[in-house]
């Protein structure tokens, strides 16, 4: 699903290079659940950044779902993004102005479905993570746990084949994470590639592997064989 | 999408409302005196009859003096002499002509109650020249061609003029009594508001049109004298009033209705031929220049347009465009706070594009409310212009704001959202979205 060989991105300023990923390489196979960790600095939402198209990379490949996506135009990523992508953010990043409804509608509007298409998918998304009776609540009506359960919402009525998660439960208490890393898992074994950053051990052991970063670079794969199920056969666990 | 964008653009512009309110107030202002000065260049600049004004020529024949041209650089006089309005009515080519001058005559009310005799200006034409500018009535019609010839005692009074004198009723038939003559009304003039008075504009061309009209013939009988301007480069050979027929001063304006390309070309060969035969009777001597002119080219021709009124418009422009500039500033600042919405929806697969057009859409909405503002400002703005220049146009309701300025005031307030809102949009939608994301 995702490969990056040997990506490198430098923040520069008049003073200063930082070295965000340096010649970092990592594989992710299809369906696979990922967990990120690393101290705070190791490049962990750079790398997410990057392997989402919200940000570019100087030096390396990088392979998503088998297209090259170094020479893409924006119009392309952009693309890539709405359809094959869902992004969960720390802080949910829901529109406060638009109900819950409109908001899982936003990646559907930009794939320009039909009205009815999109309603059945919001429906589906929205009773899938038990929202169908908020439909009409707005984002400042709804708990940290609810919110995320819509941006989560937002990312299935997509249906995309990765999922990028950025600390998804980093806003939450210990009983809402648990609701949205059981969603996650619930999610992934329906074949959906999950890659979650995350600072807890705890929530990375729902992961099948943990990647961890320090200095842009990947200094350990850790794979919990407890956790491991349902991979497919053959793909390569880490390193490429 | 569009549709879409356009109610994501409606909910930004309601959640920051004090922020829209400024802007739509930068955009009105600017749009309210370049609409103001736009309405009054437009004034004078537009076609006073539309559909027709390419099938009306104002006719000018050089017949000044052989040692020097006319003076100024307009070309030949700008009126003819009337033994030349004699000549070339004979034409059977124009499907309406007149000749016509003004002049002033005191109009009496048909009785002491209605006011005391009042000096009116009073033009005379021939009876073509209802026909010839689309004239319209409210009673009545104007005068035949038999009437032209007699003269007949008829005329055509204006509705303000049948309002004063017949308080408003159908006055056809009536009398009214002008110098020492009984003159019967043929017809009354509906609302005539035509701007810049285009069938006359040797003098003072916003006048209000006259409220007589009697058949040009009057002229000897009546021995009226125009009182708008002459020229003459010759003294008459006749002295007094009789000789103003036979001489070289040019007091006539000549109006000739030439629906085709075909009568024009006609036209002026008949004109060349006629200036030819004049000359073999020892007058126009000069260069042959006969000017057959439409609307438009004859209020260039005489600079109907100040160039004052160009000038300010054109500084009302600039004002526009740096009441836009300056709120560059304000939205780029309103678009780059909201960064995290911009990061999130590039997540969601928004592309640059999209996220243009939603911005620009936002900045066009502002500035359409803005440019409805300032439509109305400019109208009263308008207003004032009339009031002020009442006295000296006397009229008040020479500056019109009509549909063409609504036009020019949206098409301003577009063009001024879209200046104000390029950049801010341009620069949001160019950041990668990771760094918008990374605002939140």
């Amino acid at each position: 699903m995702l490969h990056m060989k040997n990506v490198s991105k430098v923040y520069r300023t008049e003073i200063v290079e930082t070295h965000a990923l340096a010649d970092l390489t990592v594989h992710v196979g299809r369906g696979e659940f990922v967990a990120v960790m690393g101290p705070s600095g190791s490049g962990k939402t750079t790398f997410l950044n990057v392997a989402g198209l919200l940000d570019t990379f100087q030096r390396g490949e990088y392979l998503l779902d088998g297209t090259d996506v170094r020479r893409m135009r924006d119009s392309a990523m952009s693309r890539i993004r709405n359809r094959k992508i869902g992004f969960v953010f720390q802080g949910f990043n829901l529109m406060p102005d638009l109900d819950v409804f409109d908001n899982v509608d936003v990646p559907l509007r930009y794939r320009r479905l039909p009205a009815r298409e999109r309603r059945e998918r919001i429906e589906r998304a929205l009773e899938q993570v038990g929202l169908s009776s908020r439909m009409r609540h707005y984002p400042s009506q709804l708990s940290g746990g609810q919110q995320q359960r819509v941006a989560i919402a937002r990312v299935l009525a997509g249906d995309p084949a990765l999922i990028l998660a950025d600390e998804p439960t980093g806003n939450l208490d210990s009983v809402m994470s648990h609701e949205i890393l059981d969603l996650l898992e619930r999610i992934n074994e329906g074949g959906t590639t999950i890659i979650m950053v995350t600072h807890s051990a705890e929530c990375a052991a729902h992961a099948h592997r943990q990647i961890h970063l320090r200095d842009g670079r990947m200094v350990e794969v850790d794979e919990p064989p407890s956790l491991v199920r349902g991979r497919e056969p053959g793909l390569a666990p880490g390193l490429g | 999408m569009f549709a879409y964008q356009l109610r994501i653009a409606w909910k930004s512009i309601r959640r920051n409302l004090g922020h829209s309110l400024i802007v739509a107030g930068g955009i009105a202002l600017g749009v309210a005196v370049s609409t103001l000065f736009a309405t009054v260049r437009h004034s004078y600049a537009k076609d006073p009859l539309p559909g027709k004004s390419d099938s009306l020529f104002y006719v000018r024949l050089d017949s000044w003096d052989p040692h020097q041209s006319y003076p100024g650089d307009i070309g030949p006089p700008p009126q003819i002499t009337y033994q030349d309005m004699a000549g070339i009515m004979r034409s059977d080519i124009p499907t309406h002509q007149s000749g016509m001058f003004k002049t002033s005559l005191y109009v009496f009310p048909p009785d002491a109650s209605r006011g005391r005799p009042e000096l009116e200006q009073i033009r005379l034409c021939f009876s073509d020249f209802f026909a010839m500018f689309d004239v319209p009535f409210r009673y009545g019609g104007a005068w035949d061609r038999k009437a032209d010839a007699g003269p007949e005692s008829v005329v055509v009074i204006s509705e303000e003029m049948n309002d004063r004198l017949f308080g408003g009723e159908n006055s056809v038939g009536k009398s009214v009594r002008i110098q020492d003559r009984q003159f019967r009304v043929v017809g009354v003039l509906d609302h005539w508001r035509p701007g810049v008075k285009f069938y006359d504009l040797t003098q003072f061309q916003v006048q209000a049109v006259e409220p007589v009209y009697m058949p040009f013939n009057w002229v000897r009988p009546m021995e009226l004298r125009t009182a708008g301007n002459s020229d003459g480069w010759k003294s008459p050979s006749q002295f007094g009033f009789a000789g103003i027929f036979g001489s070289e001063t040019a007091w006539i304006q000549m109006w000739v209705e030439l629906p085709t390309a075909d009568h024009l070309a006609r036209y002026r060969a008949f004109l060349d031929a006629y200036a030819l035969e004049q000359r073999k009777a020892g007058r126009f001597q000069r260069p042959l220049d006969n000017r057959v002119r439409t609307i438009s080219q004859v209020m260039a021709d005489f600079k109907i347009v100040p160039e004052e009124a160009t000038a300010t418009m054109m500084v009302s422009l600039l004002f526009l465009l740096i009441c836009s500039l300056n709120l560059i500033g304000l939205l780029l600042g309103k678009f780059l706070a909201r960064g995290a919405e911009i990061g999130v929806r590039r997540a969601m697969g928004a592309r640059r594009l999209d996220v243009f057009v939603q911005h620009i859409l936002e900045c066009e909405l502002v500035a359409l409310a803005g440019g409805a503002v300032g439509l109305l400002l400019a109208a009263g703005g308008v207003e004032l212009v009339n009031l002020w220049t009442k006295t000296m146009f006397q009229r008040s309701d020479f500056f019109q704001v009509d549909w063409a300025m609504a036009g020019f005031a949206t098409s301003a307030a577009l063009v001024a959202g879209l200046i104000a809102g390029l950049y801010p949009a341009l620069r949001v939608c160019r950041i990668a979205p990771a760094v918008h994301l990374k605002t939140q």
